[in-house]
């Protein structure tokens, strides 16, 4: 590879010799060599300031929609999704902000929602990594059943447990069933138990160590990351950055398509936001009247 | 704890190991080749290059429709690859969710950025005609070596310039032809992409017309009178079934020089391949 790069510079550099020419009049016979590009050696950076990383829940899914538990259901945004992740994107074209480096799940709807958010900040092409560490809670056998007709058959304190216990699992689906992973050709490299489910406790099991070992290193270089992903994968999130305790995260509702932008120091500890809603400590782009007004909005799925 | 545990670790210089040992699967292998759809500059008729331009609303419906042509053809692609340009990336994007595989890894990389047009970056193609003579456009456009004048470093569009390439050290003065195109496709192929094939995954490469006739130049030994003059349409799958020696097992369908096949109407296709010839007629 050096000696290829060599002779490309050599070859470029003879060519240059040519270029005090008008180019008008020898360009018909002048012959290039390699273009002479090369990669610049890395340096270790050191993170000096504070750094940016932006959390964002995917927009409306068909299955918000349909009020049903998705999971890891692979639903795509509804078109109002799609229309809130461009506004999310607008949002952070008006705060200045542009990602470095992107992560999301496996699961179409953050993808898309990443997808739009780097269509509109112009960030297309930053480097994006997608993780199945990053995915929504898995709802086990809850999954693609309706909430409401959850609630008649369950009863709603059964069903606002499972929703919102930090770690009561709802009941598991089955090795037969097409909501299991192992039935789904993406989680191939993956083992799973035979009845699997998940809760907050669990997903925040996964999603911990992703983040400190694939996110961390980016912001401590000084990056500016954004992470595009769920309800429950984004709790387990602010839950480690803001501190917030098990009773209080299970309630806590993030609004969907809105960036949430934290900024931290170089020990990664967050530098709160005076826009902060606690108990966080980032801040939400955009409108605050409506920001607490969608956070509101989250809880009422069960309510007829 | 999560109950979910990974069933092979992550083995450092995997790519490596791979290019070393025998390859996973026999084959044959599939390679799926896209030249994103129409953008922008292409509705304007200027001189591209990498300049990142979005696609326009035609280009957008060209690679939905393409990604619904593979969903028919029954091809699901497991990794993706295509160049820092968001034209390309939109492309993937589409593709990818016609063909439900949003989640699939997808790698971008400047090696199949589409060729660097140099000075010539923004410029209109029929008033450059107007100025250089058709004779010496077609030989920056059509010539496999000869390089059109370099962009400057003070250049809005000389890559040094642009923070996508701030990993990369240019010359002051860059351009490219599609001789030095295939010298940085070409290797980045074979050490990144052609491992995939041999591991068995179906790969769709979303790229750029001058980028894949590096490819195909590559792929059917097409010699360099023939390749620069090689029309390649935007938004038209172009599919290609490689054995264990990652030789190209010639499609019935190939429209000759090439012998992978497109995918859609074959009449309609035929046609868009004489299109592109004409963007310097007025």
């Amino acid at each position: 590879m050096k000696s290829y790069l060599k002779a490309c510079l050599f070859l470029s550099l003879s060519t240059l010799t040519l270029a005090t020419r008008p180019w008008g009049m020898t360009a018909l016979n002048v012959r290039g060599g390699g273009s002479g590009i090369q990669e610049k050696e890395v340096k270790d950076e050191k993170v000096k300031g504070p750094c940016t990383l932006i959390l964002i829940r995917h927009g409306e899914s068909e299955w918000n929609v349909s009020n049903k538990f998705t999971g890891w259901y692979d639903c795509p945004l509804s078109e109002k999704g799609i229309s809130e992740v461009k506004q999310a994107g607008l949002l952070l074209n008006e705060a200045g902000i542009k990602p470095d480096i992107a992560h999301t799940s496996y699961l179409q709807r953050a993808i898309k929602t990443l997808q739009l958010v780097q269509e509109e900040t112009g960030t297309m092409w930053i480097p994006t990594s997608k993780a199945w560490q990053l995915n929504e809670r898995h709802y086990g056998g809850l999954t693609g059943m309706d909430k409401v007709e959850t609630v008649e058959k369950h009863g709603a304190e059964q069903v606002l447990i499972w929703r919102r216990s930090y770690d009561i699992p709802p009941p598991p689906v089955l090795a037969d069933s097409p909501f299991h992973p192992k039935n789904d050709p993406r989680y191939a490299h993956l083992e799973f138990p035979e009845e699997f489910t998940e809760t907050l406790a669990t997903t925040l099991d996964r999603v911990l160590p992703y983040f400190l070992n694939n996110i961390v290193p980016d912001l401590k270089r000084g990056k500016t990351v954004i992470v595009a992903a769920h309800g429950n994968s984004l709790r387990a999130l602010v839950k480690h950055l803001d501190g917030v305790d098990e009773d209080t995260i299970v309630n806590l509702n993030i609004p969907t398509g809105i960036p949430l932008v934290y900024h931290l120091d170089e020990n990664m500890n967050v530098i709160p936001s005076d826009n902060g809603i606690a108990p966080l400590r980032g801040e939400y782009l955009g409108n605050q009247e409506e920001v607490r007004a969608r956070i509101e909005g989250v809880q009422n799925q069960t309510k007829k | 704890m999560t109950s979910i545990t990974s069933k092979t670790s992550e083995l450092p210089f995997a790519n490596l190991l791979k290019a070393c040992m025998a390859p996973a699967a026999e084959g044959p292998y599939t390679l799926v080749l896209i030249r994103h759809g129409e953008s922008e500059w292409n509705v304007e008729n200027k001189f591209t290059g990498w300049y990142d331009c979005p696609l326009s609303p035609k280009g957008v419906e060209e690679v939905i429709q393409a990604g619904k042509l593979l969903k028919e053809e029954g091809i699901k692609p497991d990794v993706a690859y295509t160049s820092l340009l968001q034209r390309a990336i939109k492309t993937l994007n589409h593709v990818q969710e016609e063909t439900g595989t949003m989640w699939i890894p997808v790698t971008r990389a400047w090696q199949l950025n589409e060729r660097h047009y140099g000075g010539l970056t923004g410029l209109d193609k029929v008033k450059t005609v107007e100025k250089h003579g058709e004779e010496q456009v077609l030989i920056w456009r059509r010539s496999y070596d000869i390089p059109p004048p370099p962009a400057t470093a003070d250049s809005p569009y000389h890559p040094a310039n642009d923070p996508k390439y701030a990993n990369l050290n240019f010359p002051e003065e860059f351009t490219e032809t599609l001789k030095t195109t295939l010298d940085r496709v070409l290797p980045y192929y074979e050490s990144k992409i052609v491992p995939d094939l041999k591991d068995g995954k179906v790969v769709v490469i979303a790229a750029h017309g001058n980028s894949l006739r590096a490819l195909v130049k590559h792929l059917d030994g097409i010699d360099e009178e023939t390749i620069p003059n090689l029309n390649i349409p935007t938004g038209v799958p172009l599919i290609y079934q490689l054995d264990g020696n990652m030789n190209v097992i010639p499609s019935e369908q190939a429209i000759a020089p090439l012998r992978g096949h497109y995918l859609g109407d074959q009449d309609e296709v035929r046609a868009r391949i004489e299109g592109v010839a004409n963007q310097t007629k007025k």
